[in-house]
């Protein structure tokens, strides 16, 4: 067998989450580890190899300059950059704030101001190329694991390409919008999530983005406003995770 | 002259820290969050209360569901709704599972790692295999706990003002019933482990939790009469960081699982209780470091009360019944146990059931200024008689005590 691959875990402004979902995958991560061997994973381990990554996992938003220095670092010493999470796809919530940055510093850290560079929240994919974008608040883990899987047996992950309805379908679940009048994007949404949210009986908040090519975000909006929601809240439901313009 | 201090490895978050050397000798230290702002409070501002306690469960992957939690809890209580006791019970359950989630990541994967000299669990688990499985079993079922109640193992929607999406059923709560007695063996373990090492960092002078176990109506700190945060905590923003730090009546303090044992001890499972009291002595000496043990005898809480309410449930049965809620013009405030500690979600909404008003505390805020407190005390015994390496690596563990979770403690703001 060739030699392990070595990946590297990278975390920018975010919740942590998305790092801690690698370790989330529990016994199906020490078999990756027989695909992979880690040089940086700040969450898990106080090694810094600084070394050049088969595989980098870039976790978060770009929202300060330290960042943009780790991601530029990532990208400059991997082959294969994966922006991993809906902060790194598509900015998330953080990223939904429609202020200047200097506004929200003041509004947060007052008058005297703090010095501290920062700068608004941009997705890890509008900063640099990346070869695999995973979306998901958080990112379904078994998804990660069979595209770490793949890509150690030289195969090209495989990228999931139809709406939450499916798995919702597949799964038989009642349909939240049409049965209970409850905000669901879940046919505008990008799917692989197995519809985790419907499975409690509520609606899909969006967080995996949208559907790639084609997508009717105009007809979700008017089904939306003939359910009694009013512009406003359509609106910032929609931009909330991944700024969809309806 | 400044040390600085490369960004701490096995904690949540980005953040790192200076010393700052005069004539020789440990001056200040620095301890610099430096993940980026995340302006969570702005985010809620002017949105439908309905979706917040979702968007606020954001803030923290390891106590989200504290936050969704204690969101929940501020919308009710400015809406003067009550739950039953069911749904308490379940909410509480939920607490219980991210107790046991956070509490083993820290002990098992973040900790024990320096305890056995390795960089990582990773590299331990060759020689350790067993620790490290016991570990990620109690993490794994930390983390069911929270799939269950809060509908995802991180960011769930499942919680909602009024009651949940979808409840458990009578097979989901026996299986926790078994399962949380098969477990307390390795948490008594890990007991053990933590209360045969020698103490570090500071001695906290005040201490800081919800009157009640894993939530309350108010505060409480030493002499236990309660009081609200606004009270008694002042916060302020500093010029070398993105979270802002907290006082008690000017005075750091600290919050988490030591705090919880000193302030309410009396009200622990019986098997914690007994473990609380057979290591009382050392816990009250206050040593921030005993946080660990404080954390591995909540794991035996946890376990114990995880079982206790399954018990309970299953006896009197799951009715699966929201509460109606009907906005109207109010305030309120959530004050939660997270994890790491007091976590205050403080809300005031309009009549439409929109937000006006947030405020967000959280536990690594309160105990920023300990933390800080704890390094200087520790760089001074150090500096100079330890090489850099070695007093890196130990003022790493003294911040790690603290379990921080940077975050959390990057948005903290009042608007």
């Amino acid at each position: 067998m060739m030699g392990k691959l070595k990946l590297g875990v990278f975390e920018l402004t975010d919740c942590g989450g998305c790092a801690l979902n690698v370790l989330f995958l529990y016994e199906k991560f020490f078999d990756l580890l027989e695909f992979y061997e880690i040089g940086e994973f700040h969450m898990a381990s106080n090694l810094h190899e600084k070394d050049h990554y088969d595989v980098a996992l870039v976790t978060g938003t770009v929202s300060t300059h330290r960042d943009l220095k780790v991601l530029r670092e990532a990208r400059n010493r991997s082959n294969y950059l994966i922006a991993l999470g809906t902060c790194a796809t598509h900015g998330n919530v953080q990223g939904s704030i429609e202020m200047p940055i200097r506004e929200k510093l003041k509004a947060v850290y007052g008058d005297e101001g703090n010095p501290m560079r920062a700068i608004d929240s941009k997705p890890v994919v509008e900063h640099v190329a990346v070869d695999l974008a995973i979306p998901g608040c958080p990112y379904n883990k078994e998804e990660l694991y069979q595209a770490l899987m793949d890509m150690a047996k030289g195969i090209d992950p495989v990228r999931p390409d139809y709406p939450v309805c499916v798995e919702c379908k597949l799964n038989e679940y009642e349909c939240v919008l049409v049965k209970k009048g409850l905000p669901c994007l879940g046919p505008i949404t990008l799917g692989g999530c197995n519809a985790i949210c419907i499975k409690s009986g509520l609606g899909c908040i969006g967080c995996r983005g949208p559907l790639p090519g084609e997508v009717n975000p105009a007809s979700e909006y008017e089904i939306l406003k003939s359910k009694g929601y009013d512009d406003e809240y359509i609106v910032r439901k929609f931009k909330t995770f991944a700024r969809w313009e309806p | 002259m400044i040390i600085e201090l490369r960004e701490f490895t096995r904690v949540e978050g980005n953040g790192k820290a200076e010393i700052v050397i005069e004539n020789g000798e440990v001056k200040d230290v620095r301890l610099k969050i430096v993940e980026g702002p995340r302006f969570f409070e702005l985010l809620t501002l002017g949105r439908h209360y309905y979706d917040v306690p979702d968007l606020e469960a954001r803030i923290c992957a390891i106590c989200y569901l504290a936050h969704s939690v204690a969101s929940v809890m501020g919308i009710e209580r400015a809406f003067g709704v009550e739950v039953p006791g069911e749904i308490q019970l379940l909410r509480e359950l939920g607490l219980i599972g991210e107790l046991l989630e956070s509490h083993a990541l820290h002990l098992y994967l973040l900790v024990a790692p320096d305890v056995f000299r390795y960089p990582d669990a990773i590299r331990m688990a060759t020689k350790h295999g067993e620790l490290v499985k016991e570990g990620i079993a109690l993490k794994a079922f930390g983390n069911r706990l929270r799939e269950l109640i809060g509908g995802r193992e991180i960011h769930g929607i499942n919680v909602k003002p009024g009651g949940f999406g979808r409840y458990p059923t009578t097979e989901e709560l026996e299986r926790i019933e078994r399962e949380s007695e098969v477990l307390l063996r390795f948490a008594k373990r890990t007991v053990r482990l933590f209360a045969s090492l020698e103490p570090y960092g500071e001695r906290a002078g005040h201490f800081l939790a919800t009157d009640g176990y894993l939530w309350g109506e108010r505060l409480i700190a030493e002499g236990k009469e309660p009081f609200h945060y606004t009270e008694r905590i002042e916060e302020h923003s500093l010029v070398y960081s993105f979270a802002k730090q907290s006082r008690y009546n000017g005075e750091p303090f600290l919050v988490g699982a030591l705090a919880r044992l000193l302030l309410k001890g009396e009200q622990l499972t019986p098997e914690a209780k007994r473990l609380f009291e057979e290591h009382r002595e050392k816990l009250e000496t206050g040593y921030v470091s005993y946080n660990n043990l404080a954390q591995a005898i909540e794991l035996v809480y946890a376990l114990e009360r995880a079982g206790e309410i399954a018990k309970t449930l299953l006896d009197k049965g799951i009715s699966s019944e929201n509460v109606s809620v009907e906005p109207k013009e109010g305030e309120g405030i959530g004050y939660v146990e997270a994890p790491r500690g007091v976590l205050v979600h403080h809300y005031r909404i309009d009549s439409s059931g929109k937000i006006a008003y947030s405020n967000i505390i959280t536990p690594t805020a309160m105990n920023h200024a300990m933390i800080e407190k704890s390094l200087l005390r520790e760089a001074k015994v150090l500096y100079g008689n330890v090489d850099e390496m070695e007093m890196v690596q130990r003022l790493e563990e003294t911040v790690r005590a603290f379990d921080p979770c940077i975050s959390c403690s990057v948005h903290i703001v009042k608007l």
